[in-house]
């Protein structure tokens, strides 16, 4: 940091690593980096949603162990909760070494996509390592959704489906949320800055905003969230102004 | 996101995104902070909203800026609009966009010449591989270049 500038506001990411991530008893994460899924309630939770959700099957994929069938992937999701102060600002936790990745088909078997679908074998149709994907020592849930006939190309089915994603999450950030800091596994501090005398710069996003499976919120309540958000749409697509924090805090969720 | 899966950023992306890691550790820039958009169907909206975020660039006094998309095809009529009334504006201009074979600029605009394609695809296609048409650091780092050399011009009145 330099010697004039200005500190607006710090948001601390303390990330926790899973090394070990498996089906038992509970959905249960813990701070020593083990995971277990339990799929016991999946059926339930396929039938709060099942206007548009005929089935739920969740997966686990680990590192490297992708000669498998996805069907379309519609996103690569971290669990990121607040813990602190408001989108921007405070404290996040994060789990790093496990990425939730929701794929879709009808039970016609249409895929649940708008332009172009990524179902085949799962090592040929996700490029590891790039920043909106798993690295190669990463766990993958496959959270797979079969939805009612014709459903998958529906917006209000695609938004339903991705809030049946984010409650089954829950149980995950309830316990995130309590985990003690100091037992993160990364830490990393970002302020939004104000550096006189420098260059200033602005960065535009231009953001899909069509409609079912194209489509991009943001400001949900929770990190990289549904509720709580709203779709640019609503927006009427105009320009919104983010903070750099508030961008690194997962205030934009992609929603096809 | 995006058009296609390969261009699409997902919600990682954005929660790890290059761009906003790259920017906000030089020291050399002041980071003003990020305008999102949407990229409406219909075509008036996309001239009105595009126009807009560069009317903010100059009512903000941004001394250049940085347009990025992960659409293509229909997207590149807001975001060559969104340049083009940077560029008028006399305001800096760089960017980073997929171009590859198949996603070349369908409109023109002389302001274009400081986008980097960040193409990965060998033969340039929009490959349905989620994550392979994406930028990287290195991407960003290019596109970071070129508009500092934009704007050092502008300030030494270099054409």
């Amino acid at each position: 940091m330099a010697a004039n500038d200005i500190e607006m506001r710090r948001l601390v990411i303390k990330a926790f690593h899973m090394t070990e991530v498996e089906f038992g008893d509970e959905n249960k994460i813990t701070t020593s980096g083990t995971m277990t899924l339990n799929n016991d309630g999946l059926k339930e939770l396929a039938a709060k949603h099942s206007e548009v959700i005929e089935k739920i099957d969740i997966q686990i994929i680990k590192p490297g162990d992708h000669d498998r069938y996805t069907n379309t992937i519609m996103d690569i999701i971290p669990i990121s909760v607040k813990v602190l102060g408001k989108c921007g600002e405070g404290i996040t936790h994060t789990i790093t070494g496990v990425y939730v990745m929701p794929t879709g088909v009808d039970t016609e078997g249409k895929q649940a996509h708008e332009f172009g679908s990524s179902e085949g074998n799962l090592k040929d149709m996700l490029y590891l390592n790039r920043a909106g994907t798993p690295g190669d020592d990463d766990y993958i849930i496959s959270f797979d959704i079969t939805f009612k006939k014709g459903m998958g190309q529906e917006r209000y089915a695609i938004i339903d489906a991705y809030r049946m994603v984010e409650e089954w999450m829950g149980t995950f950030r309830e316990q995130l949320k309590k985990f003690e800091g100091t037992k993160a596994t990364e830490k990393h501090e970002y302020y939004d800055t104000i550096r006189p005398g420098q260059k200033k710069v602005l960065v535009i996003k231009e953001m899909i905003a069509h409609g079912a499976m194209l489509d991009t919120w943001i400001f949900p309540d929770q990190p990289s969230g549904v509720e709580g958000g709203k779709s640019l749409i609503d927006y009427g697509s105009m320009p919104v102004m983010l903070t750099p924090n508030e961008f690194r805090d997962g205030a934009i969720k992609a929603m096809n | 996101m995006g058009v296609g899966p390969s261009t699409k950023e997902t919600s990682l992306h954005h929660f790890r995104d290059p761009l906003i890691k790259i920017l906000g550790e030089d020291e050399g820039i002041d980071l003003m902070g990020v305008l999102v958009f949407g990229s409406p169907e219909g075509n008036e909206e996309k001239i009105r909203c595009s126009r807009t975020a560069a009317v903010v660039a100059e009512c903000a006094r941004a001394d250049g800026v940085i347009v990025e998309t992960d659409g293509w095809g229909n997207l590149d009529v807001d975001y060559v609009n969104c340049v083009n009334e940077i560029g008028q504006r006399g305001i800096p201009v760089a960017g980073l966009n997929w171009s590859g074979t198949a996603g070349t600029f369908v409109v023109e605009s002389k302001y274009l010449d400081d986008v980097v394609d960040f193409n990965k695809n060998p033969e340039g296609i929009e490959s349905n591989i989620v994550g392979e048409n994406n930028y990287t650091e290195d991407d960003v780092r290019e596109c970071v270049k070129r508009l500092k050399i934009a704007m050092y011009k502008k300030e030494r009145g270099i054409k």
